[in-house]
Protein backbone atom coordinates (compact mmCIF):
# COMPACT_ATOMS: atom_id res chain seq x y z
CA UNK A 1 0.00 0.00 0.00
CA UNK A 2 1.43 3.26 -0.69
CA UNK A 3 0.12 6.91 0.76
CA UNK A 4 0.00 9.72 -1.75
CA UNK A 5 -0.29 12.85 -0.25
CA UNK A 6 -1.31 16.16 -2.64
CA UNK A 7 -0.35 19.38 -1.30
CA UNK A 8 -2.95 22.11 -2.96
CA UNK A 9 -6.59 21.77 -4.06
CA UNK A 10 -6.42 23.90 -7.39
CA UNK A 11 -6.64 22.94 -10.81
CA UNK A 12 -3.00 20.98 -10.80
CA UNK A 13 -3.64 19.34 -7.01
CA UNK A 14 -7.53 18.56 -7.51
CA UNK A 15 -7.72 17.20 -10.90
CA UNK A 16 -4.39 15.27 -9.44
CA UNK A 17 -6.77 13.83 -6.19
CA UNK A 18 -9.45 13.08 -8.55
CA UNK A 19 -7.40 10.45 -11.17
CA UNK A 20 -5.18 8.94 -8.08
CA UNK A 21 -8.32 8.01 -6.72
CA UNK A 22 -9.59 6.45 -9.94
CA UNK A 23 -6.24 5.16 -11.32
CA UNK A 24 -4.20 3.90 -7.85
CA UNK A 25 -7.61 1.97 -7.24
CA UNK A 26 -8.03 0.47 -3.57
CA UNK A 27 -5.43 -0.12 -0.95
CA UNK A 28 -3.49 2.99 -2.03
CA UNK A 29 -4.45 6.07 0.44
CA UNK A 30 -4.90 9.63 -1.28
CA UNK A 31 -4.61 12.26 1.35
CA UNK A 32 -4.87 16.08 -0.04
CA UNK A 33 -3.94 18.76 1.92
CA UNK A 34 -5.46 22.60 1.21
CA UNK A 35 -5.73 25.67 3.73
CA UNK A 36 -8.91 25.89 1.12
CA UNK A 37 -12.38 24.92 2.15
CA UNK A 38 -13.22 25.37 -1.39
CA UNK A 39 -12.66 24.60 -4.71
CA UNK A 40 -12.31 27.53 -6.96
CA UNK A 41 -12.69 27.51 -10.66
CA UNK A 42 -10.60 30.79 -10.61
CA UNK A 43 -11.33 31.38 -15.02
CA UNK A 44 -14.52 32.62 -13.63
CA UNK A 45 -12.88 34.70 -10.80
CA UNK A 46 -13.44 37.71 -13.97
CA UNK A 47 -17.13 37.37 -14.00
CA UNK A 48 -17.49 37.73 -10.51
CA UNK A 49 -15.24 40.70 -10.21
CA UNK A 50 -17.89 42.53 -12.57
CA UNK A 51 -20.44 41.31 -10.81
CA UNK A 52 -22.33 39.02 -13.50
CA UNK A 53 -21.47 35.63 -11.23
CA UNK A 54 -21.39 35.15 -7.51
CA UNK A 55 -18.73 33.71 -5.47
CA UNK A 56 -21.29 30.58 -4.57
CA UNK A 57 -21.17 30.02 -8.39
CA UNK A 58 -17.58 29.59 -8.71
CA UNK A 59 -16.60 27.77 -5.69
CA UNK A 60 -17.86 24.40 -4.04
CA UNK A 61 -16.81 22.86 -0.55
CA UNK A 62 -13.80 20.18 -1.10
CA UNK A 63 -15.00 17.92 2.00
CA UNK A 64 -18.22 16.07 0.92
CA UNK A 65 -16.21 15.20 -2.66
CA UNK A 66 -13.54 13.99 -1.49
CA UNK A 67 -15.80 12.25 1.31
CA UNK A 68 -17.94 10.66 -1.44
CA UNK A 69 -14.68 9.73 -3.43
CA UNK A 70 -12.80 8.12 -0.62
CA UNK A 71 -9.93 10.91 -0.12
CA UNK A 72 -8.94 11.86 3.01
CA UNK A 73 -8.31 15.88 3.55
CA UNK A 74 -6.89 17.86 5.99
CA UNK A 75 -7.89 21.48 5.87
CA UNK A 76 -4.59 22.74 6.58
CA UNK A 77 -1.58 25.16 5.42
CA UNK A 78 1.84 22.71 4.62
CA UNK A 79 4.79 24.49 6.44
CA UNK A 80 7.84 22.14 5.94
CA UNK A 81 8.55 19.16 3.98
CA UNK A 82 11.01 16.32 5.70
CA UNK A 83 11.50 14.27 2.57
CA UNK A 84 14.16 11.71 4.90
CA UNK A 85 12.15 11.61 7.46
CA UNK A 86 13.54 12.34 11.04
CA UNK A 87 15.48 10.39 13.97
CA UNK A 88 12.66 8.87 14.81
CA UNK A 89 11.10 7.61 10.89
CA UNK A 90 12.66 7.09 7.78
CA UNK A 91 9.74 8.11 5.53
CA UNK A 92 9.33 11.45 4.31
CA UNK A 93 6.24 13.69 5.73
CA UNK A 94 4.63 17.02 5.47
CA UNK A 95 4.37 19.52 8.79
CA UNK A 96 1.06 20.61 8.76
CA UNK A 97 -0.84 23.33 10.44
CA UNK A 98 -4.71 23.29 10.27
CA UNK A 99 -6.84 25.97 9.08
CA UNK A 100 -10.31 24.18 9.81
CA UNK A 101 -12.62 25.43 12.52
CA UNK A 102 -12.28 22.61 15.06
CA UNK A 103 -8.46 22.18 14.70
CA UNK A 104 -7.01 25.41 14.27
CA UNK A 105 -3.90 26.03 14.98
CA UNK A 106 -3.17 22.35 15.26
CA UNK A 107 0.31 20.77 14.28
CA UNK A 108 0.56 17.44 12.95
CA UNK A 109 2.92 15.90 10.90
CA UNK A 110 1.61 13.26 7.61
CA UNK A 111 3.79 10.65 5.90
CA UNK A 112 3.86 9.86 2.47
CA UNK A 113 5.15 7.63 0.23
CA UNK A 114 4.87 10.16 -2.79
CA UNK A 115 4.11 13.97 -2.42
CA UNK A 116 2.93 16.23 -5.16
CA UNK A 117 3.73 19.89 -4.55
CA UNK A 118 0.45 21.20 -6.00
CA UNK A 119 0.17 24.55 -3.92
CA UNK A 120 0.24 27.42 -6.37
CA UNK A 121 1.69 30.57 -5.96
CA UNK A 122 1.68 33.44 -3.17
CA UNK A 123 0.10 36.43 -4.24
CA UNK A 124 3.06 38.15 -2.99
CA UNK A 125 0.88 42.00 -3.16
CA UNK A 126 4.10 43.09 -0.58
CA UNK A 127 6.51 43.29 -3.42
CA UNK A 128 5.01 46.57 -4.74
CA UNK A 129 4.03 48.81 -2.02
CA UNK A 130 0.36 49.70 -2.02
CA UNK A 131 -0.76 46.88 -3.95
CA UNK A 132 -3.12 44.84 -3.22
CA UNK A 133 -6.49 44.50 -1.18
CA UNK A 134 -4.76 45.54 2.02
CA UNK A 135 -3.47 48.49 -0.11
CA UNK A 136 -5.47 50.97 -2.49
CA UNK A 137 -6.09 48.21 -5.69
CA UNK A 138 -8.38 45.75 -6.12
CA UNK A 139 -7.46 42.26 -7.38
CA UNK A 140 -9.86 39.00 -8.67
CA UNK A 141 -7.36 36.80 -7.58
CA UNK A 142 -9.58 35.15 -5.42
CA UNK A 143 -13.32 34.98 -5.48
CA UNK A 144 -12.98 36.85 -2.23
CA UNK A 145 -11.06 39.35 -3.90
CA UNK A 146 -13.04 39.58 -7.24
CA UNK A 147 -16.32 39.76 -4.93
CA UNK A 148 -14.85 42.79 -3.17
CA UNK A 149 -13.65 44.30 -6.71
CA UNK A 150 -16.99 44.18 -8.33
CA UNK A 151 -18.45 45.98 -5.34
CA UNK A 152 -15.58 48.73 -5.79
CA UNK A 153 -16.89 48.63 -9.66
CA UNK A 154 -20.10 49.66 -8.78
CA UNK A 155 -19.19 52.14 -6.77
CA UNK A 156 -17.23 54.16 -9.89
CA UNK A 157 -20.04 53.06 -11.68
CA UNK A 158 -22.53 55.05 -9.68
CA UNK A 159 -20.46 58.20 -10.04
CA UNK A 160 -20.18 58.18 -13.05
CA UNK A 161 -23.98 57.86 -13.42
CA UNK A 162 -23.57 61.30 -11.57
CA UNK A 163 -21.88 62.53 -14.34
CA UNK A 164 -18.27 62.12 -12.68
CA UNK A 165 -15.65 61.43 -14.59
CA UNK A 166 -13.11 58.39 -13.67
CA UNK A 167 -9.97 56.89 -14.14
CA UNK A 168 -10.07 53.07 -14.28
CA UNK A 169 -6.48 51.38 -14.38
CA UNK A 170 -6.60 47.32 -14.74
CA UNK A 171 -3.43 45.60 -15.59
CA UNK A 172 -0.35 43.68 -13.90
CA UNK A 173 1.26 44.91 -10.10
CA UNK A 174 5.16 43.95 -10.62
CA UNK A 175 7.82 44.03 -13.92
CA UNK A 176 7.75 40.38 -13.17
CA UNK A 177 4.07 39.26 -13.05
CA UNK A 178 2.46 36.41 -14.99
CA UNK A 179 -1.42 35.98 -16.22
CA UNK A 180 -1.29 39.11 -18.57
CA UNK A 181 -4.37 37.20 -20.26
CA UNK A 182 -6.73 37.39 -16.78
CA UNK A 183 -5.98 41.32 -16.72
CA UNK A 184 -6.14 41.49 -20.71
CA UNK A 185 -9.83 39.85 -19.66
CA UNK A 186 -10.85 42.09 -17.01
CA UNK A 187 -9.74 44.81 -18.53
CA UNK A 188 -12.44 44.21 -21.79
CA UNK A 189 -15.49 42.92 -19.06
CA UNK A 190 -14.60 45.99 -17.56
CA UNK A 191 -15.25 48.06 -20.69
CA UNK A 192 -18.33 45.91 -21.52
CA UNK A 193 -20.26 46.47 -18.14
CA UNK A 194 -19.23 50.27 -19.02
CA UNK A 195 -21.17 50.49 -22.10
CA UNK A 196 -24.10 48.33 -20.28
CA UNK A 197 -24.32 50.61 -18.14
CA UNK A 198 -24.72 52.93 -20.19
CA UNK A 199 -21.46 55.26 -18.75
CA UNK A 200 -18.83 53.99 -21.17
CA UNK A 201 -17.95 57.70 -22.44
CA UNK A 202 -17.37 58.87 -19.06
CA UNK A 203 -14.63 56.22 -18.40
CA UNK A 204 -10.64 56.83 -19.22
CA UNK A 205 -9.52 53.07 -19.17
CA UNK A 206 -6.15 52.27 -19.22
CA UNK A 207 -4.36 48.75 -19.60
CA UNK A 208 -1.08 48.86 -17.68
CA UNK A 209 1.33 45.59 -18.34
CA UNK A 210 4.93 44.41 -17.61
CA UNK A 211 4.36 43.05 -21.53
CA UNK A 212 6.22 45.04 -24.19
CA UNK A 213 3.80 44.54 -27.13
CA UNK A 214 0.13 43.89 -26.41
CA UNK A 215 -0.44 40.19 -27.37
CA UNK A 216 2.37 39.22 -25.38
CA UNK A 217 0.34 37.29 -22.77
CA UNK A 218 3.48 36.20 -21.30
CA UNK A 219 4.05 33.64 -23.78
CA UNK A 220 6.10 35.95 -26.37
CA UNK A 221 3.13 36.51 -28.69
CA UNK A 222 1.49 34.05 -31.29
CA UNK A 223 1.60 34.02 -34.54
CA UNK A 224 -1.63 32.48 -36.51
CA UNK A 225 -2.93 32.05 -40.14
CA UNK A 226 -6.45 34.63 -40.78
CA UNK A 227 -8.16 35.10 -43.81
CA UNK A 228 -4.90 33.67 -45.73
CA UNK A 229 -2.39 35.67 -44.14
CA UNK A 230 -0.09 35.57 -41.09
CA UNK A 231 -0.86 37.86 -38.56
CA UNK A 232 0.22 38.25 -34.97
CA UNK A 233 -1.39 38.58 -31.57
CA UNK A 234 -0.20 41.85 -31.25
CA UNK A 235 -2.36 43.63 -34.55
CA UNK A 236 -4.66 41.50 -33.38
CA UNK A 237 -5.33 42.55 -29.55
CA UNK A 238 -3.88 46.06 -31.00
CA UNK A 239 -7.26 46.12 -32.83
CA UNK A 240 -9.34 45.64 -30.10
CA UNK A 241 -8.04 47.68 -27.91
CA UNK A 242 -8.67 50.31 -30.80
CA UNK A 243 -12.49 49.12 -31.26
CA UNK A 244 -13.11 49.45 -27.31
CA UNK A 245 -10.84 52.82 -26.69
CA UNK A 246 -8.83 51.69 -24.27
CA UNK A 247 -4.94 53.21 -24.08
CA UNK A 248 -2.35 50.94 -23.20
CA UNK A 249 1.16 51.21 -21.05
CA UNK A 250 3.44 48.73 -22.11
CA UNK A 251 6.72 47.40 -20.71
CA UNK A 252 5.98 48.97 -17.44
CA UNK A 253 7.41 48.08 -13.67
CA UNK A 254 4.91 49.43 -11.36
CA UNK A 255 6.97 50.79 -8.47
CA UNK A 256 4.69 51.64 -6.16
CA UNK A 257 0.55 52.34 -5.56
CA UNK A 258 -0.54 55.41 -3.63
CA UNK A 259 -3.79 56.15 -3.11
CA UNK A 260 -5.37 57.13 -6.94
CA UNK A 261 -2.04 57.13 -7.99
CA UNK A 262 0.00 54.62 -9.60
CA UNK A 263 4.25 55.20 -9.79
CA UNK A 264 5.51 52.61 -12.62
CA UNK A 265 8.90 52.63 -14.48
CA UNK A 266 9.05 51.72 -18.34
CA UNK A 267 11.49 49.34 -20.01
CA UNK A 268 13.10 52.85 -21.28
CA UNK A 269 13.71 54.05 -17.87
CA UNK A 270 11.10 57.00 -18.37
CA UNK A 271 9.18 57.20 -14.79
CA UNK A 272 5.58 58.40 -14.78
CA UNK A 273 2.38 58.17 -13.04
CA UNK A 274 -0.83 57.67 -13.71
CA UNK A 275 -3.87 58.25 -12.08
CA UNK A 276 -7.36 56.56 -10.97
CA UNK A 277 -10.41 55.87 -9.57
CA UNK A 278 -10.59 52.36 -10.12
CA UNK A 279 -7.56 50.08 -10.10
CA UNK A 280 -7.30 46.30 -10.51
CA UNK A 281 -3.53 45.13 -10.91
CA UNK A 282 -2.54 41.69 -10.48
CA UNK A 283 0.37 40.85 -8.17
CA UNK A 284 3.51 38.77 -8.84
CA UNK A 285 3.39 35.42 -7.86
CA UNK A 286 6.37 33.79 -5.90
CA UNK A 287 6.46 29.96 -4.44
CA UNK A 288 4.07 29.51 -0.79
CA UNK A 289 6.11 29.76 2.42
CA UNK A 290 7.16 26.10 2.20
CA UNK A 291 10.85 25.08 3.68
CA UNK A 292 12.64 21.44 3.46
CA UNK A 293 14.72 20.05 5.99
CA UNK A 294 17.17 17.23 5.95
CA UNK A 295 16.87 14.00 8.40
CA UNK A 296 19.16 15.51 11.47
CA UNK A 297 17.00 18.78 10.62
CA UNK A 298 19.11 21.23 8.86
CA UNK A 299 17.43 23.58 6.52
CA UNK A 300 17.81 22.00 2.48
CA UNK A 301 15.24 24.72 1.19
CA UNK A 302 17.98 25.99 -1.29
CA UNK A 303 18.03 22.80 -2.54
CA UNK A 304 14.27 21.97 -3.37
CA UNK A 305 13.24 25.63 -4.31
CA UNK A 306 14.58 28.41 -6.85
CA UNK A 307 15.10 31.20 -5.48
CA UNK A 308 11.32 32.29 -6.54
CA UNK A 309 10.24 30.45 -4.12
CA UNK A 310 9.25 27.50 -6.55
CA UNK A 311 9.74 23.64 -6.53
CA UNK A 312 12.96 22.77 -8.89
CA UNK A 313 11.67 19.81 -11.12
CA UNK A 314 13.83 17.89 -13.80
CA UNK A 315 14.43 21.77 -15.66
CA UNK A 316 17.88 23.13 -16.95
CA UNK A 317 18.24 25.73 -14.10
CA UNK A 318 21.77 26.37 -15.44
CA UNK A 319 21.06 30.33 -15.32
CA UNK A 320 21.81 30.20 -19.56
CA UNK A 321 21.19 33.73 -21.23
CA UNK A 322 17.13 34.18 -22.74
CA UNK A 323 18.65 34.16 -26.55
CA UNK A 324 20.40 29.94 -25.65
CA UNK A 325 17.32 28.49 -24.62
CA UNK A 326 16.08 25.77 -25.89
CA UNK A 327 12.49 23.86 -25.67
CA UNK A 328 14.06 20.56 -23.79
CA UNK A 329 15.44 22.72 -21.33
CA UNK A 330 11.69 23.12 -19.74
CA UNK A 331 10.74 19.66 -17.23
CA UNK A 332 9.12 16.83 -18.42
CA UNK A 333 8.49 14.58 -15.56
CA UNK A 334 8.08 16.85 -12.73
CA UNK A 335 9.70 15.15 -10.54
CA UNK A 336 12.20 16.64 -8.09
CA UNK A 337 15.85 15.75 -9.24
CA UNK A 338 16.94 15.04 -5.52
CA UNK A 339 13.93 13.07 -4.14
CA UNK A 340 12.28 11.26 -7.03
CA UNK A 341 8.88 10.55 -5.45
CA UNK A 342 8.22 14.47 -5.08
CA UNK A 343 7.01 15.96 -8.30
CA UNK A 344 5.67 19.73 -8.12
CA UNK A 345 3.21 20.21 -10.94
CA UNK A 346 0.89 23.36 -11.88
CA UNK A 347 2.18 26.96 -10.64
CA UNK A 348 4.26 25.58 -7.77
CA UNK A 349 7.20 24.09 -10.35
CA UNK A 350 10.32 26.47 -11.25
CA UNK A 351 9.99 27.35 -14.52
CA UNK A 352 13.78 27.40 -16.35
CA UNK A 353 13.38 30.54 -17.87
CA UNK A 354 10.79 32.92 -19.03
CA UNK A 355 9.20 32.70 -22.28
CA UNK A 356 8.59 36.33 -23.29
CA UNK A 357 11.87 38.12 -23.44
CA UNK A 358 13.00 39.38 -20.40
CA UNK A 359 13.90 43.50 -20.39
CA UNK A 360 15.69 45.23 -17.93
CA UNK A 361 15.44 49.22 -17.75
CA UNK A 362 18.30 51.79 -17.79
CA UNK A 363 17.77 51.70 -13.69
CA UNK A 364 18.79 47.86 -13.79
CA UNK A 365 14.85 47.14 -13.19
CA UNK A 366 14.09 43.54 -14.41
CA UNK A 367 10.53 44.20 -16.82
CA UNK A 368 10.00 40.22 -17.85
CA UNK A 369 6.74 38.39 -17.95
CA UNK A 370 6.23 35.46 -16.07
CA UNK A 371 5.90 31.81 -17.91
CA UNK A 372 1.49 30.84 -17.51
CA UNK A 373 1.72 27.73 -16.64
CA UNK A 374 -2.36 27.07 -15.32
CA UNK A 375 -5.30 25.85 -16.43
CA UNK A 376 -5.12 23.50 -19.44
CA UNK A 377 -1.25 22.89 -18.80
CA UNK A 378 -1.97 22.31 -14.99
CA UNK A 379 -4.44 19.90 -15.38
CA UNK A 380 -2.14 17.71 -17.75
CA UNK A 381 0.50 17.75 -15.45
CA UNK A 382 -1.53 16.20 -12.26
CA UNK A 383 -2.62 13.64 -14.11
CA UNK A 384 0.44 13.02 -15.60
CA UNK A 385 2.30 12.69 -11.69
CA UNK A 386 -0.54 10.06 -11.13
CA UNK A 387 0.29 7.91 -14.15
CA UNK A 388 3.89 8.13 -13.46
CA UNK A 389 3.19 7.33 -9.34
CA UNK A 390 1.01 4.16 -11.27
CA UNK A 391 3.76 3.04 -13.05
CA UNK A 392 6.43 3.81 -9.84
CA UNK A 393 3.67 1.38 -7.67
CA UNK A 394 3.04 -0.95 -9.58
CA UNK A 395 6.43 -1.40 -11.18
CA UNK A 396 9.21 -0.12 -8.75
CA UNK A 397 11.49 2.70 -8.25
CA UNK A 398 13.15 1.98 -12.03
CA UNK A 399 9.95 2.21 -13.48
CA UNK A 400 9.27 4.34 -16.53
CA UNK A 401 7.00 7.55 -16.47
CA UNK A 402 5.49 9.87 -18.52
CA UNK A 403 6.29 13.31 -20.02
CA UNK A 404 4.23 16.05 -20.69
CA UNK A 405 6.81 19.18 -21.61
CA UNK A 406 5.00 22.11 -22.10
CA UNK A 407 7.09 22.45 -25.20
CA UNK A 408 5.22 19.60 -26.42
CA UNK A 409 1.95 20.39 -25.11
CA UNK A 410 -0.50 22.53 -26.52
CA UNK A 411 -3.31 25.25 -24.71
CA UNK A 412 -6.83 26.37 -25.36
CA UNK A 413 -7.50 29.28 -23.85
CA UNK A 414 -10.62 31.61 -24.05
CA UNK A 415 -10.20 35.49 -23.10
CA UNK A 416 -13.57 36.95 -22.09
CA UNK A 417 -14.47 40.11 -23.53
CA UNK A 418 -17.90 40.72 -21.82
CA UNK A 419 -20.83 38.89 -20.29
CA UNK A 420 -24.31 38.03 -22.07
CA UNK A 421 -25.43 35.03 -23.77
CA UNK A 422 -26.60 37.18 -27.19
CA UNK A 423 -24.43 40.64 -26.25
CA UNK A 424 -21.26 38.57 -24.48
CA UNK A 425 -17.58 38.08 -26.67
CA UNK A 426 -14.57 36.72 -26.29
CA UNK A 427 -10.75 35.66 -27.66
CA UNK A 428 -10.80 32.27 -28.20
CA UNK A 429 -6.89 31.35 -29.04
CA UNK A 430 -5.00 27.74 -28.83
CA UNK A 431 -1.34 27.81 -29.30
CA UNK A 432 0.94 24.25 -30.20
CA UNK A 433 3.26 24.34 -27.94
CA UNK A 434 2.97 26.69 -25.13
CA UNK A 435 6.72 26.86 -24.77
CA UNK A 436 8.20 27.56 -28.30
CA UNK A 437 10.34 25.23 -29.89
CA UNK A 438 12.52 27.07 -32.41
CA UNK A 439 14.09 23.51 -33.31
CA UNK A 440 10.57 21.80 -34.73
CA UNK A 441 9.27 25.18 -36.29
CA UNK A 442 12.34 27.46 -36.66
CA UNK A 443 9.96 30.80 -38.09
CA UNK A 444 7.62 31.15 -35.29
CA UNK A 445 8.56 28.55 -32.51
CA UNK A 446 4.81 27.04 -33.25
CA UNK A 447 2.63 25.13 -35.52
CA UNK A 448 0.91 27.84 -37.41
CA UNK A 449 -1.77 25.68 -38.15
CA UNK A 450 -2.50 24.68 -34.73
CA UNK A 451 -2.07 28.24 -33.69
CA UNK A 452 -5.19 30.66 -33.87
CA UNK A 453 -7.41 33.67 -33.03
CA UNK A 454 -11.28 34.80 -33.28
CA UNK A 455 -13.11 37.34 -31.55
CA UNK A 456 -16.64 36.50 -30.83
CA UNK A 457 -20.15 35.27 -28.88
CA UNK A 458 -18.84 32.03 -29.83
CA UNK A 459 -15.86 32.15 -27.58
CA UNK A 460 -17.95 33.63 -24.68
CA UNK A 461 -20.41 30.60 -25.19
CA UNK A 462 -17.46 28.27 -25.36
CA UNK A 463 -16.17 29.89 -22.22
CA UNK A 464 -19.68 29.72 -20.19
CA UNK A 465 -19.85 26.33 -21.46
CA UNK A 466 -16.12 25.48 -19.97
CA UNK A 467 -17.39 26.72 -16.87
CA UNK A 468 -20.29 24.37 -15.93
CA UNK A 469 -18.28 21.33 -17.59
CA UNK A 470 -14.79 21.59 -15.65
CA UNK A 471 -17.29 22.73 -12.49
CA UNK A 472 -18.94 19.42 -13.25
CA UNK A 473 -15.78 17.61 -13.82
CA UNK A 474 -14.48 19.00 -10.58
CA UNK A 475 -17.26 17.94 -8.62
CA UNK A 476 -16.69 14.19 -9.42
CA UNK A 477 -19.94 14.11 -11.64
CA UNK A 478 -20.96 11.02 -13.35
CA UNK A 479 -18.57 10.13 -16.37
CA UNK A 480 -16.07 13.37 -14.91
CA UNK A 481 -13.20 11.72 -16.27
CA UNK A 482 -14.27 11.97 -19.74
CA UNK A 483 -14.13 15.74 -19.82
CA UNK A 484 -10.40 15.83 -21.05
CA UNK A 485 -8.28 18.64 -18.35
CA UNK B 1 15.83 55.30 -26.30
CA UNK B 2 12.63 55.73 -25.90
CA UNK B 3 9.41 53.31 -26.52
CA UNK B 4 7.18 53.52 -29.02
CA UNK B 5 4.04 55.18 -27.64
CA UNK B 6 2.08 52.32 -27.87
CA UNK B 7 -1.51 54.28 -28.16
CA UNK B 8 -0.23 55.51 -31.66
CA UNK B 9 0.73 51.88 -33.03
CA UNK B 10 -3.13 51.05 -31.37
CA UNK B 11 -4.73 54.36 -33.96
CA UNK B 12 -2.92 52.46 -36.52
CA UNK B 13 -4.12 48.87 -35.97
CA UNK B 14 -6.92 47.14 -38.18
CA UNK B 15 -10.35 48.80 -37.19
CA UNK B 16 -13.35 45.98 -37.61
CA UNK B 17 -16.12 46.95 -40.10
CA UNK B 18 -19.86 47.44 -39.17
CA UNK B 19 -20.36 44.31 -41.31
CA UNK B 20 -17.60 42.08 -38.83
CA UNK B 21 -18.88 43.77 -35.75
CA UNK B 22 -22.43 42.46 -36.90
CA UNK B 23 -20.80 38.99 -37.53
CA UNK B 24 -19.56 38.55 -33.84
CA UNK B 25 -22.81 39.00 -33.04
CA UNK B 26 -24.85 37.03 -35.43
CA UNK B 27 -26.46 34.03 -33.90
CA UNK B 28 -26.32 31.80 -36.84
CA UNK B 29 -22.60 32.54 -37.81
CA UNK B 30 -22.11 32.35 -34.26
CA UNK B 31 -23.40 28.99 -33.90
CA UNK B 32 -21.35 28.02 -36.36
CA UNK B 33 -18.09 29.39 -35.14
CA UNK B 34 -19.15 27.84 -31.95
CA UNK B 35 -18.97 24.51 -33.17
CA UNK B 36 -15.84 25.09 -35.79
CA UNK B 37 -13.55 26.49 -32.89
CA UNK B 38 -15.26 23.36 -30.47
CA UNK B 39 -13.27 21.16 -33.30
CA UNK B 40 -9.79 23.11 -33.02
CA UNK B 41 -9.95 22.86 -29.40
CA UNK B 42 -10.46 19.31 -29.35
CA UNK B 43 -7.57 18.85 -31.37
CA UNK B 44 -5.40 20.64 -29.82
CA UNK B 45 -6.45 18.66 -26.66
CA UNK B 46 -5.64 15.36 -28.01
CA UNK B 47 -1.89 16.99 -29.22
CA UNK B 48 -2.27 18.52 -25.43
CA UNK B 49 -2.76 14.67 -23.98
CA UNK B 50 -0.55 12.91 -26.53
CA UNK B 51 2.79 13.57 -24.77
CA UNK B 52 1.44 11.43 -21.58
CA UNK B 53 1.68 8.57 -23.01
CA UNK B 54 5.35 8.72 -23.82
CA UNK B 55 7.42 7.24 -21.33
CA UNK B 56 10.75 8.05 -20.06
CA UNK B 57 13.44 5.95 -17.66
Amino acid sequence: MARVVILGAGVAGHTAALHAKRMLGKGNEIIVISPNSKYNWIPSNIWVGVGRMSAEQVTFPLAPVYKRQGITFHQALAQEIHPEGNATTDSGYVKVTYTDATHSGEVANIEYDFLINATGPKLNFAATPGLGPDGHTVSVCTFGHATEAAKSLQEVISLMKTGKRQAIAIGVGHGTCTCEGAAFEYTFNVEHELRSAGVRELADITYITNEYELGDFGVGGLVFSQAGFQTTSKLWTESLFRERGIMAILGAHVEKIEPGVVHYELVDGTKALLNFDFAMLLPPFRGVDLKAFDKVGNEISDKLFAPSGFMKVDADYSGKPYEEWLASDWPKTYRNPLYLNIFAVGIAFAPPHQISKPRKSPNGTLIAPSPPRTGMPSGIMGKLAIISINELIKNGPTATVGTASMADMGAACVASAGSGLRVGSAASMTMYPVVPDYVTYPNTGRSVDDTFGEIGLAGHWIKLALHYMFIYKAKARFGWFLIPE
Amino acid sequence: MAMENPNESIARAPLPTEKTLKQRKNLPIQFMRFCAINLKMIRMIRKGHHPMERKVK
